[in-house]
């Protein structure tokens, strides 16, 4: 009896104790990103780009007269620890929304934990196409970055002008973006140019600490170009190693790599040994030759000074456009609940340094197209830089 | 196939073998008289890498600044590894194994922790140094000069080890240590000083090895991790403790994967575990070792 | 008086009390305290099974995740993919961690020392390879998100019951399983097997010269510590809500080693004090500082040189001093 007694008042207290802790007057945005670890050269410039999100969007008075909060957590770029960090985030620190994760191993997860908790994840960086198939998607994820299929389309597209090559090889990471992003590519170059085969694929693993053999081993099969999904540190260590061997100058510098070796990150840390002459890709060039939209030269200057570095990344746009279309969604939904907010994401438009973009209503992607061009020496950087970046694909297949 | 890609296979494979060998042999060293498998061994090889970096930084990118960048992250990490053997490890010497194992392991917690503090998160890289940026051509092949500086580097080490272990009177004392370290207790030898200097030298090795694979490879934070299990493979396969058994046990690690992913594209390094598996269960002291007592 | 006080201490039942308390977590505290209480516990199973063989036989085994990802990867797997009752998968997961626990041991223990925690080690990186790269069966790098919750409605027609939260009914079922498990964890080191495991701890080669099968004994330990962690590994599948290769990756195993000692491994409930530590430690930490892994290694240093009896192992140390202080001054008045 008396068990049964205090269990009432503890329930008593119980549901009037949540309500009481969740009256907080700021809007809260749980952010897993790799913050450690070999990811986190990527996690820590998608982060920078959301809090200057964040900055600039408090500084205007927040949304509906709240202020945005942004609550990061390293997720270690593992599956495993975003999903609980996720989970926590929503449970404990009562979050509103979800935004952040880098991988497409994160992501896909983390999506679940969205779902399931019935509250709104933007995707900033993630590309493989199961985040929002048909048989993943969901109301409540949404997409930032370009998916694989678009990344395969655009370097097919560049792959297919070069009229005299029959022959490609493949090197791409062995893990779900890798493998996505050469099935994207293949199935777009066939349609394209039929008459390419397709001689070798590699699938060095994730975090490869020696390429040589991959190398030799492709360079065998005397491929006339290459298409690679290596990034980050991996792209540094496979053309450092590359070069010597004579890989470039075998295939005349015809490489395509839709991972963002374009962006000034990859650019710095190969310094002087960048294979120059082969195609790159960026979210945001960053340095813009050519007609820079004064919008996108604003917005690097800020980020120069909110990071405090000298030259900007080329990867915080994708961290601030998942803030800034948040806080759009929110905007049009007037209020920040997740069902209402989901809606009004839906078809929804917004303004990027970089250009518009919008969320299709079926995939929940904005499809954004990267910027792609051949990476030149430029006598006033002391790096690598797209020349002429040419926005691909210019349109998208019917999704 | 041409002759001539399976000689530039075989070289790829040889390539990879001896940057792990130069990895793994410090470990080896370390397990064969100390009886201990230092996990921290990755991070000294991180941090040898970082210094290296530095070093290059401060003086000017480029140049002949590399050998002296390699030299100062060796004797770098070689000093770190004499501060942690003077103030930890030494203290864990009668501990059960236990100990010793999660005392390196809270090392590479902590060193991890501190190069991203010290280098932050980003992917450095040092350029190779000009006299060996070029390349030559054998059997009608292209051979980058510093891949095959660095053939030669992982034999001489290995000789010399050798040499050092089986030809002189620190040897002896050395591998009277890794027989009965208590009876070279009772001849009054100092084995104190012989496990420190084993592990210094160990940790310059690391250090080394890390300078050196700058020139080919980015550095990122987790790299200490991601060699680490690699290293183990080797030193498995070889036989732990024994020196020559870590250079083969490199050369088949090596020319496996090479020939691997040339015969069968998808050939996946994941065989290798078990390998490593297989090579415990029938011959836990690896091919070359010799069996514990 | 003090041997009385002793006395009364212990006869307490602790064990009943604690579970009873974490029973009531769902109505007293917050979703988050739940989800905490739920994460200790089973991190306390996981840390317990490992202790059956680092304080119990002495054997130092680098690889006990592999068993918790098995059992999380076959329980899962069963449950969403074959859509197979809770009540199936489970018990399903122990007996298939068992079999791997008794094949993978069967090696292992013929192994010494430092080769038995290798082999070790090369078996969970074995897992985590089949995990990381067998793509149609465990999802691979992906993992396998949304395993389901097991079917609990007879739970809602429990009175009192019926209003919680799925995830609350979840924990109380997974609680009521931990609690059993290690009981019968408990039951088995206090029986004269576990005594023999203490032996052979001590002084293998005496216990093999009084006539003991020590490797069958090692096997046997290795077996039933794989089966429990199996055990736990499946209900944190469901707990958080996916099976990921990340959980069978090496540094996991020295984590559940960590809380092992941080709690003391000559005490059977050491390992579970030490999960509460280092959950609770991993919360405040981490909502602070990104470098929560420098603090980890400062605690393991600290632990090493400083507390190696872990946690109980201090507060022991503290009690017995305080007694000797108290026994060793008869003139003070004891009863006054």
């Amino acid at each position: 009896m008396r068990l049964r007694h205090s269990l009432g008042l503890f329930a008593a207290l119980a549901a009037s104790l949540p309500v009481a802790a969740l009256a907080a007057d700021s809007i809260k945005i749980g952010f897993p990103i790799p913050l450690s670890g070999p990811t986190a050269v990527y996690g820590k410039p998608v982060l920078a780009g959301a809090e200057m999100a964040v900055k600039e969007i408090n500084e205007k008075g927040g949304v509906l007269g709240r202020k945005i909060e942004l609550l990061s957590r390293d997720s270690k770029a593992s599956a495993d620890e975003a999903v609980r960090l996720a989970r926590e985030l929503i449970i404990k620190d009562s979050v509103d929304f979800l935004a952040g994760t880098l991988t497409s191993a994160e992501a896909p997860a983390v999506s679940t934990v969205a779902k399931e908790n019935k509250i709104v994840f933007v995707a900033p960086t993630s590309k493989s196409t199961i985040l929002t198939d048909e048989k993943h998607i969901h109301p409540y994820i949404f997409r930032i970055a370009s998916n694989t299929d678009v990344e395969g389309l655009a370097g097919a597209t560049l792959m297919a002008r070069w009229k005299d090559v029959k022959t490609v090889a493949t090197i791409a990471p062995d893990y779900a973006y890798g493998r996505d992003s050469i099935a994207g590519f293949i199935e777009a170059l066939k349609k394209l140019r039929p008459d390419i085969s397709i001689v070798d694929s590699q699938w060095p693993k994730l975090g490869e600490a020696d390429f040589t053999p991959f190398i030799t081993a492709q360079m065998s099969k005397k491929a006339d170009a290459v298409y690679c999904s290596l990034f980050a540190g991996d792209f540094v260590t496979f053309s450092k190693e590359a070069t010597p061997l004579g890989y470039f100058k075998a295939i005349n510098n015809r490489l395509i790599d839709g991972a963002e070796i374009g962006t000034p990150d990859e650019a710095q840390a190969l310094g002087s040994d960048y294979p120059y002459g082969v195609i790159g890709d960026a979210y945001d060039p960053v340095i813009w030759s050519g007609a820079e939209p004064p919008e996108h030269k604003k917005f690097i200057e800020d980020l120069k000074k909110f990071t405090n570095a000298q030259y900007a990344s080329g990867w915080s746009i994708v961290g601030y456009q998942s803030i800034v279309a948040l806080a759009e969604g929110i905007k049009k939904a007037g209020n920040t609940k997740s069902p209402d907010v989901a809606k009004a994401l839906l078809g929804l438009s917004f303004d990027t340094p970089v250009g518009k973009r919008s969320f299709s209503a079926k995939s929940h992607e904005t499809f954004a197209p990267e910027y792609w061009g051949v990476m030149v020496k430029d006598p006033n950087y002391p790096f690598a830089v797209i020349k002429n970046p040419e926005m691909l694909p210019a349109s998208f297949p019917s999704n | 196939m041409p002759a001539s890609f399976l000689f530039s296979q075989f070289m790829g494979g040889l390539t990879t073998a001896m940057f792990l060998f130069l990895i793994a042999s410090g470990l080896s060293l370390v397990f064969g008289v100390m009886r201990v498998i230092n996990f921290a061994h990755g991070s000294f090889y991180m941090i040898g890498a970082y210094l290296a970096w530095q070093m290059v930084h401060w003086l000017h990118p480029g140049g002949a600044s590399f050998w002296a960048a390699a030299i100062f992250a060796a004797v770098g990490v070689a000093l770190l590894g004499a501060a942690v053997e003077r103030l930890f490890f030494r203290s864990l010497y009668g501990r059960e194994e236990l100990y010793q194992l999660l005392f390196t392991y809270a090392l590479v917690l902590i060193l991890g922790d501190a190069a991203k503090f010290l280098w932050g998160t980003g992917q450095l890289s040092v350029s190779t140094p000009p006299v060996l940026a070029g390349s030559v051509q054998i059997f009608g092949t292209t051979q980058p000069l510093y891949n095959l500086f660095v053939m030669a580097i992982g034999p001489a080490i290995a000789f010399g080890g050798w040499l050092v272990l089986n030809r002189t009177g620190i040897g002896r004392m050395v591998r009277a240590a890794q027989m009965d370290r208590e009876m070279l207790d009772a001849l009054g030898a100092n084995v104190g000083t012989i496990y420190t200097g084993m592990f210094v030298f160990s940790a310059f090795l690391a250090g080394l090895s890390g300078a050196l694979v700058t020139p080919i490879q980015s550095i990122v934070p987790g790299m200490d991790v991601l060699i680490i299990v690699q290293a183990f493979i080797v030193v498995v396969i070889g036989g732990m403790g024994s020196f020559w058994g870590t250079f083969w046990g490199s050369v088949i690690y090596g020319e496996v994967l090479s020939f691997g992913i040339l015969i069968f594209p998808g050939f996946s390094l994941f065989s290798v575990f078990a390998l490593m598996a297989v090579i415990l269960i029938v011959r836990p002291w690896g091919l070359f070792g010799k069996p514990l007592r | 008086m003090s041997w009385n006080r002793t006395a009364l201490v212990q006869r307490i039942p602790w064990t009943l009390i604690v579970f009873l308390a974490a029973c009531t977590v769902p109505w007293i505290g917050s979703r988050y305290n739940t989800f905490l209480g739920e994460q200790i516990a089973i991190d306390a199973l996981f840390a317990v099974s490992l202790n059956l063989l680092l304080g119990t036989t002495g054997l130092v085994s680098f690889g006990h995740v592999a068993y918790f990802g098995v059992g999380a990867y076959v329980c899962g797997i069963l449950m969403k993919t074959y859509e197979l009752p809770f009540a199936v998968a489970f018990p399903a997961a122990g007996l298939g961690t068992a079999l791997f626990a008794l094949v993978s041991g069967y090696f292992c223990v013929r192994l010494i020392k430092l080769y038995f925690a290798m082999l070790t080690l090369a078996f969970s990186q074995i897992v985590w390879a089949i995990a990381y790269k067998w793509n149609d069966v465990t999802g691979g790098d992906q993992g396998l998100p949304e395993i389901p919750f097991p079917d609990l409605d007879w739970m809602s027609s429990i009175p009192g019951l019926g209003d919680l939260r799925i995830n609350d009914q979840f924990y109380l079922l997974a609680l009521a399983l931990i609690a059993v498990s290690l009981a019968v964890l408990h039951r088995i080191v206090r029986s004269p097997f576990g005594r023999i495991l203490t032996t052979i701890r001590d002084n293998p080669e005496r216990a093999a010269f009084i006539g003991i099968n020590v490797r069958a004994y090692q096997l046997a330990a290795f077996v039933v510590a794989g089966t429990f962690a199996g055990f736990a590994g499946a209900l944190y599948g469901i707990f958080s809500r996916g099976v990921f290769a990340d959980y069978v990756f090496w540094s996991k195993s020295a984590e559940v080693m960590i809380m092992t000692i941080l709690g003391g491994m000559d005490f059977f409930w050491g390992p579970a004090v030490g999960a509460l530590a280092l959950v609770w430690l991993n919360q405040q930490i981490t909502a602070y500082t990104e470098y929560w892994p420098f603090f980890l290694g400062t605690i393991l240093l600290v632990l090493l040189f400083v507390f190696p009896g872990g946690i109980l192992g201090g507060i022991a140390a503290g009690y017995g001093f305080l007694r000797r202080r108290l026994q060793s001054r008869p003139l003070q008045p004891r009863d006054a």
